[in-house]
């Protein structure tokens, strides 16, 4: 089983006799490595938590960014390989903009996540002379939080292409416990504040480290003020909430 | 890839002969889930301007539209003509225009925004072509706004007005007529920059643009100082546009004033040029006969 | 594109000894005029439909008006070749957008990329002036105009074409109110407030007018009316009802996504013929 898997994991556009792509599947291994992300959807907006792994003293900590603009009215957390996150990011900040130049309206999130993931599939041999090639899968997922006329959204994009939207939606190392707290304690009616402490209490769960607002990152997008990082005061705030509860 | 020159640059000039069908020049993706761009490329930049394939497509151009006036008999006739005028002072930017556009000798519109608002702190103004401006300004705010979102920080006027500048110079000669003033608030105060369709870039305190300008540039020089009041400073701003919209044929019907302060620019209001020239009139005589009557018991005066 | 895999040469490369023909002239002027009014919650777009080559009619049935979307409709003028053409691309776009975003590409969005495809020709420009009006994201009713190489504006009303400065100043004053002054006591004129059967006579006057005094006018005419959800034909007609020689038809709805049942913005087209000397 070993060797025959291994004769079909080299070439990126190679099928395995199965029917599986092994290096598309060994990227979202990767994404299993990376540090725990949150997004939780709420009717007033969508909430993204990342965890920062600071694995050094003297490493700065606000250099660490997981959490990215896409437009005003869209943000997205990243685990896996954030160095491939930022190819993306840049991609939908393009279409993003070029949306809003061509037809003088905000795009629209799930069109934003399709953009994403056209260029995620566009790995290989060239099929078309383009200008970049990419040789292999990207190995990040996203998580894409976003407000248009059809409300708050949470989209969910892994290395295949593949995206899908959620009500609440946990990736990265802690993923399979950290989804499983969010199932139990997920309703529809959530509030922002309920959603804000909601996902720092599942990453507290599965971070090794204690929870400070050093070592995570929380971001909301609303109707009202669109994306937004949460400020070092605000972010504590929230951290002082799940003491006392 | 982020650098602004590979964002903005036409397609190469090899195929400026060519004609240019856009299924040529756009990838699959183009009309695949994101339903195209149209003339945009991937990475944002400008992909297929179609070109005629002609020898000469400048003089095919000139030919066929006024553009470059030198054939105001053209049948495509684009909207032109113009008063635009912008200057710093003590207490920021004024941005005054007039609002007439001109085909020939018809008045195409009374009611031009020549005002393009880039973004919440640039603006831009529109002399020459007015699709030229329209288009490349609008333009100019997607790029300010991916410098935005790639730098987390406002772009500097200076570097907003140099990615115009680099975008009309890569079509220099081909026809595009522009003339404009980049106009906003950055970390270093407020600045203007004038920016023209041969690819000329000013840093300056005081431009006037347009077939108006000589008289609105006579009314603003003779009342400008550096250290006039936010209400001084928007009078000689919509003075000068009065003034030149009642002298310049090719300008008028309405003045837009605007003022670009430290939190972003205001839009003041819009003025009826046929209305206040007269109101000027009758205050300037107004303010005579008030005079006179200080003076009049002269005793040397001539019996009439 | 298999048409063009082997684009022939540049003129000025081809090696030849015979007279070389360097007026390279595209363009044709096929006359005609468009205009286009705006209510509170209703667009009127009219057209007249000769088409004509200096002083010859190539055909007193050309359409130069088309229905784009439930919300918006286009008027083209200028060289018929180019504005079929354009329109047809238009029309591929909206396509395209519908499959990508799901949902109808809004009147503002449709006025922006317009502007985008003319300025893509800016130097091998459309011979076209577009008039585009219908109902706005908010249920107002909408005109935008466009130069041939894209600048464009949100207006009141606009007329274009070879009877435009026939036009043009029949509008400002009765839609702009220009140059009247309301009566002592009276309220003051409101641009854009128009009841619809105003609107609809001046478009007919506009139209006879310019049809007396413009040899490139004339034939018949089409007048697109769409209007914001709810209202109803009683609207149209007016109090006088259907003025005589006037067809009236109900156009299908054009959207595949809306909801039949609550119904949304109709578009109507009245046709009346024109003098045709």
């Amino acid at each position: 089983m070993f060797l025959t898997r291994s004769e079909y994991d080299r070439g990126v556009n190679t099928f395995s006799p199965e029917g599986r792509l092994f290096q598309v599947e060994y990227a979202m291994e990767a994404i299993k490595l990376g540090s725990t992300t949150v997004g939780i959807t709420t009717p007033e907006g969508v909430v993204l938590a990342v965890e920062k792994r600071v694995p050094s003293p003297l490493l700065e900590s606000s250099s660490i960014e997981k959490i990215m603009e896409i437009d005003s009215h869209i943000g997205t957390a990243m685990s896996g390989l954030t160095a491939d996150a930022r190819t993306m990011v840049e991609h939908a900040r393009v279409t993003s903009q070029m949306h809003a130049f061509t037809y003088d309206e905000k795009i629209g999130v799930e069109s934003c996540t399709q953009a994403v993931c056209d260029l995620a599939l566009r790995f290989g041999e060239s099929v078309e002379d383009d200008d970049a090639l990419m040789s292999r899968p990207f190995g990040v997922a996203l998580l894409i939080a976003g407000i248009d006329e059809k409300g708050p959204q949470l989209y969910h994009t892994d290395p295949s292409g593949t995206f899908v939207r959620y009500d609440a939606k946990a990736i990265g190392s802690g993923s399979d416990a950290a989804q499983q707290s969010l199932q139990d304690a997920f309703h529809k009616q959530m509030t922002l504040l309920e959603a804000h402490s909601l996902a720092l209490k599942v990453l507290k769960q599965v971070m090794e480290e204690k929870l400070d607002e050093n070592n995570v990152q929380l971001a909301q997008v609303t109707k009202a003020q669109g994306f937004e990082i949460l400020g070092e005061n605000d972010l504590k705030a929230v951290i002082d909430t799940l003491g006392t509860a | 890839m982020n650098s602004v020159l590979t964002h903005i640059q036409p397609s190469s000039t090899h195929s400026r002969l060519e004609e240019q069908d856009e299924f040529e020049h756009t990838d699959s993706a183009a009309w695949g889930s994101m339903a195209g761009f149209g003339n945009l490329s991937r990475t944002g930049g400008i992909a297929g301007m179609s070109v005629p394939r002609v020898a000469n497509p400048t003089a095919f151009l000139d030919m066929h539209t006024d553009n470059m006036s030198s054939n105001p008999e053209a049948k495509i006739k684009i909207a032109h003509g113009t008063t635009t005028l912008a200057f710093k002072f003590q207490g920021g930017v004024i941005v005054a225009v007039d609002s007439r556009a001109t085909a020939g000798s018809y008045v195409a519109s009374g009611t031009v925004k020549k005002v393009i608002e880039i973004n919440k702190f640039l603006l831009g103004t529109m002399a020459g072509g007015a699709a030229d401006c329209q288009y490349w300004e609008t333009y100019l705010g997607m790029q300010c706004r991916l410098h935005e979102l790639r730098n987390k920080e406002r772009i500097s006027v200076a570097a907003a007005s140099k990615i115009l500048s680099n975008i009309v110079y890569q079509y220099k000669g081909m026809g595009l007529s522009m003339g404009t003033m980049v106009c906003g608030w950055d970390k270093t105060g407020p600045q203007i920059f004038y920016v023209d369709d041969d690819g000329q870039r000013l840093k300056g305190n005081l431009f006037s643009v347009g077939s108006g300008s000589t008289f609105a540039y006579g009314v603003l020089d003779q009342g400008y100082r550096w250290d006039l009041t936010d209400e001084e400073a928007q009078e000689l701003g919509r003075r000068s546009i009065i003034a030149a919209g009642h002298r310049d044929a090719y300008s008028g019907n309405t003045c837009n004033l605007y003022h670009v302060k430290e939190n972003g620019w205001d839009f003041i209001g819009n003025y009826d040029v046929n209305e206040l020239w007269y109101e000027y009139e009758a205050k300037k005589k107004a303010d005579r006969e008030t005079a006179t009557a200080a003076t009049a018991p002269s005793p040397m005066a001539v019996e009439p | 594109m298999a048409l063009y895999h082997n684009p022939p040469m540049a003129y000025a490369q081809e090696p030849t000894t015979a007279p070389i023909e360097h007026r390279f002239n595209p363009y044709s002027d096929n006359g005609g005029s468009i205009l286009a009014i705006a209510g509170s919650d209703f667009s009127v777009i009219a057209g007249d439909t000769r088409q004509s080559e200096g002083y010859n009619i190539q055909t007193r049935y050309a359409r130069k008006v088309w229905q784009l979307t439930d919300k918006a409709v286009l008027a083209t003028n200028g060289f018929a070749a180019d504005g079929n053409n354009f329109v047809k691309k238009v029309k591929q776009r909206l396509e395209w957008y519908e499959h990508a975003h799901h949902k109808p590409m809004g009147l503002k969005s449709i006025a922006r990329m317009i502007q985008t495809m003319l300025y893509g020709k800016r130097f091998f420009p459309y011979y076209v002036y577009n008039i585009l009006g219908g109902i706005e994201e908010d249920g107002t009713g909408a005109v935008y105009s466009f130069d041939p190489v894209g600048s464009y504006e949100r207006e009141a009303c606009r007329a274009a074409g070879a009877a435009q400065s026939l036009i043009q100043p029949f509008l400002d004053n009765q839609i702009y109110f220009k140059n009247q002054q309301p009566e002592p006591g009276s309220q003051p004129f409101i641009p854009g407030n128009l009841p619809l059967g105003t609107v609809l006579s001046l478009v007919v006057d506009s139209f006879t007018s310019a049809t007396e005094r413009h040899i490139e006018v004339g034939d018949g005419m089409e007048i697109y009316v769409v209007m914001k959800k709810g209202r109803s034909t009683d609207d149209l007609l007016g109090d006088k009802g259907l003025a005589s020689g006037m067809t009236i038809e109900e156009l299908p709805s054009l959207g595949e996504s809306i909801s039949e049942g609550e119904g949304g913005e109709r578009t109507f087209l009245v046709r009346q013929a024109l003098k045709r000397d």
